[in-house]
């Protein structure tokens, strides 16, 4: 800026004019008073308008004030007066020494004054910083974090900010202030303001049509995002101040985003390790479960081959114990097809490729198809259903509410002995069906009567039987796909029971609705 | 007819699967040809005419439902189709392009040997002999009267209209449409409650115990089938 630029400011001119108006004012004082002192002393009046202009108006007005004393002083009171001329050659001696004293004093109050001026801007400076760095600490995520930093620039500097992050090898506007328009052309400039390193945009020679500075925000990594600023009111003295103070809210804007990009990857790469996790967990159970009914499967019939092929050391087998031998391999074959009905079903519900088609069913119906698919599992438990006369249709999908009945049957068979009775109890309560299936098993630990519908939950037995810890969880899936409920309870007496409560309010006929869990 | 003389053709694409087949059919003194893909079904069914086929749904090169009708289009061989669950869908397209019956798999061997007789019966007589006895279940259908455990039983015209149909069709599965239409007309198809509460009733009527079933069976998905142990 160029010191004809500095002078037109009015600021600068109203100060210069005071510091006239103060020598104005202490020459009329001297009329009065100058036939009562010596005028070695009217000098000091002088003296105390420089100090004064020199404190409060500044270095400019403080030399002019000074040059004005000595013209003053020599005019209106140096004998001959209203002359320049001076009669006593011993006032040029006044008159310099004055000038002296006056130009230092003025330079030296100047430098103070803008040393005072300094301070108080870097305090003004630190403490907006230490304001933005607090509210950064507490800030979670990169949005948070843009936001605060916009925020902060925009009150602090009187300023319209934006701040773009990069996304890979793209830019994204993540916060701005309601004057900055986001358009094509500022997207491309921030986007090359990538690559230059440098402030790009205003004071940038290529990008002249732009109203904003671009400043990079640069981390050992890279980029991680642009700032872009343009200043409501440009005030050319502050403009190295505002630069440094820009640069102290890049540089907390940089830690922080480099902090949440930081903490989210932390996320992602604790929620991929609970998933391989779970994997790895779902791979050991799966592989127990699929390898131990082919171990009897494989064993009977190595032992039927054996047994055929007879030959000398042939294996002795009765006929019973060879029926009984075919008849685990069966049993097995038929678990085997219920964990791999499951598994197919966890993965279509999953995946959400799993359609439900709604029809009028009974609910009756549904049962019956469970128990008879079951048959087989439920030779040795007597099974007791127990239907309300007035049941409604209820719209649902056959098949899937067929497994859910499945699943629930064959869980309570796992979990009770031989001989033990299930009870399966059909209500209806005014457009709510409620079928309840307890049994007298060993029941269900009271902190986990919700768990039991998770993944790769299993109630510990004893004797070690397993599961995969699917059945509940593809129920629920189900039911709650068919806007129903499923809960669990403790049987008075010992057992556990299901609960499953379905609305009758009738849908359109083959009414599909995809599932997503 | 000895099963000597009886032709079955297996269609599938999976080698084991046909092997198996083959191997227990002829345990039954089947003669057993094979056909890996709906192509080559056609061909064999056009050359070697056997006297039932089995079809499996998921073949390489077209879809059974359509396998099922070129093959309806001059021909009334009894077919039965191989399905896996989670297939409703492409069972009921099956059935309704003229296929006689389904089986699940995995299934067993008796479960096959008792469809392919049901399916040879329905083909070879086209009048059913009058009556229809299965343990406590009796129909008379000259005398449109039915017993039960003994009992007669007094059923709406609806539902002895459904019981004589699923009769005329004993040990067949019947698809809900193809019931909806006989009982009820084409404009009905998709009114598949009047289906279920009708079942529901003549259940409640005839069976011992409605929650399981004896003689009317639920196929999940498909339809109903009335059972019949020949």
């Amino acid at each position: 800026m160029s010191v004809a630029e500095y002078i037109r400011q009015p600021v600068v001119i109203r100060r210069y004019f005071q510091s006239i108006l103060l020598v104005a004012a202490i020459t009329l004082l001297g009329f009065p008073i100058n036939n009562l002192i010596h005028p070695a002393n009217l000098v000091m009046l002088y003296l105390a308008i420089v100090v004064f202009a020199a404190i409060f108006l500044g270095r400019g007005p403080s030399i002019l004030a000074s040059f004005l004393s000595v013209i003053c002083f020599d005019f209106f009171f140096v004998k001959p007066t209203l002359s320049l001329s001076v009669d006593d050659t011993e006032y040029l001696i006044t008159f310099t020494g004055f000038l002296t004293v006056g130009l230092i004093i003025s330079t030296l109050t100047a430098s103070v004054r803008s040393q005072v001026s300094a301070a108080q801007q870097r305090e003004a400076q630190t403490s907006a910083l230490y304001a933005l760095s607090r509210d950064l600490t507490v800030a979670l995520g990169i949005e948070q974090v843009a936001e605060e930093v916009v925020r902060h620039i925009h009150r602090t500097l009187n300023s319209e900010v934006a701040l773009f992050v990069t996304e890979g090898a793209t830019l994204k506007l993540q916060s701005a202030t309601a004057g900055f328009s986001a358009n094509e052309t500022e997207l491309a400039i921030a986007q090359k303001a990538i690559q230059s390193g440098p402030p790009s945009g205003k004071s940038s020679e290529i990008h002249t049509d732009s109203k904003f500075d671009y400043l990079p925000l640069n981390t050992t990594r890279g980029v991680v995002g642009i700032l872009a600023v343009r200043f409501v009111d440009p005030d050319y003295s502050q403009i190295q101040a505002r630069r440094q103070q820009m640069e102290g809210f890049a540089n907390l804007a940089v830690l922080a985003i480099e902090r949440a990009r930081l903490s989210e990857q932390a996320n992602q790469a604790q929620v991929l390790g609970a998933t391989e996790k779970l994997q790895t967990a779902l791979l050991n159970s799966i592989s127990h479960d699929l390898r131990t009914p082919l171990v009897s499967i494989k064993g009977v019939l190595d032992c039927m081959v054996e047994y055929e092929q007879g030959g000398e050391n042939a294996m002795h087998l009765d006929q019973s114990s060879r029926i009984d031998m075919i008849e685990n391999a069966r049993e097995e074959a038929a678990r085997l097809n219920r964990l791999v009905e499951n598994l197919l079903d966890m993965t279509r519900l999953e995946s959400g490729s799993l359609k439900i088609t709604f029809d009028e069913c009974d609910i009756q119906d549904v049962i019956g198809s469970a128990l008879a698919h079951l048959s087989d599992r439920l030779k040795e438990n007597q099974v007791q259903v127990e239907i309300a006369s007035e049941i409604s249709l209820i719209p649902l999908d056959f098949v899937l509410m067929e497994q859910v009945m499945v699943n629930i049957l064959d869980n309570a068979v796992k979990y009770s002995s031989p001989g033990k009775p299930i009870h399966i109890r059909v209500q209806q309560e005014r457009d709510t069906t409620t079928v309840s299936i307890a049994d007298r098993g060993i029941g269900i630990p009271p902190g986990d009567l919700e768990r039991v519908f998770n993944k790769f939950y299993r109630v510990l037995r004893k004797d070690g039987t397993k599961g995969v810890g699917l059945g509940l969880s593809i129920c629920k899936g189900i039911v709650e796909a068919h806007d129903g409920k499923i809960w669990a309870e403790n049987r008075d007496g010992g057992g556990a029971i299901i609960n499953l409560a379905l609305s009758t309010h009738p849908r359109e006929h083959g009414f599909e609705k995809q599932v997503l869990l | 007819m000895s099963n000597k003389d009886i032709i079955i053709l297996v269609v599938d694409d999976e080698r084991p699967i046909r092997r198996f087949l083959r191997a227990s059919l002829q345990g039954y003194g089947y003669r057993v040809i094979e056909a890996s893909n709906g192509e080559e079904a056609i061909q064999s069914a056009t050359r070697d005419h056997p006297d039932v086929i089995i079809l499996d749904l998921g073949l390489p090169d077209m879809d059974g439902a359509e396998v099922t009708r070129q093959l309806r289009e001059w021909s009334q061989v009894p077919i039965l189709i191989l399905s896996v669950r989670d297939r409703e869908e492409d069972k009921i397209a099956a059935l309704d392009a003229g296929a006689d019956d389904y089986l699940t798999k995995p299934f067993g061997v008796g479960e096959l040997m008792a469809r392919i007789r049901v399916t040879m019966r329905h083909a070879k007589t086209e009048s059913e002999p009058p009556i229809f006895e299965d343990s406590d279940l009796k129909v008379d259908l000259s005398l449109r009267q039915v017993w039960a455990r003994g009992k007669v039983i007094d059923l709406t015209p609806t539902e002895y209209d459904l019981l004589r149909l699923l009769v005329n069709n004993a040990g067949k599965v019947l698809t809900h449409r193809q019931i909806l239409r006989e009982i009820w007309g084409i404009v009905y198809e998709n009114e598949s409650h009047l289906l279920r509460v009708n079942i529901s009733n003549l259940r409640r009527k005839i069976e011992t115990d409605p929650t399981r079933p004896a003689h009317i069976l639920t196929e999940p998905g498909v339809g109903y089938r009335l059972k019949f142990s020949d």
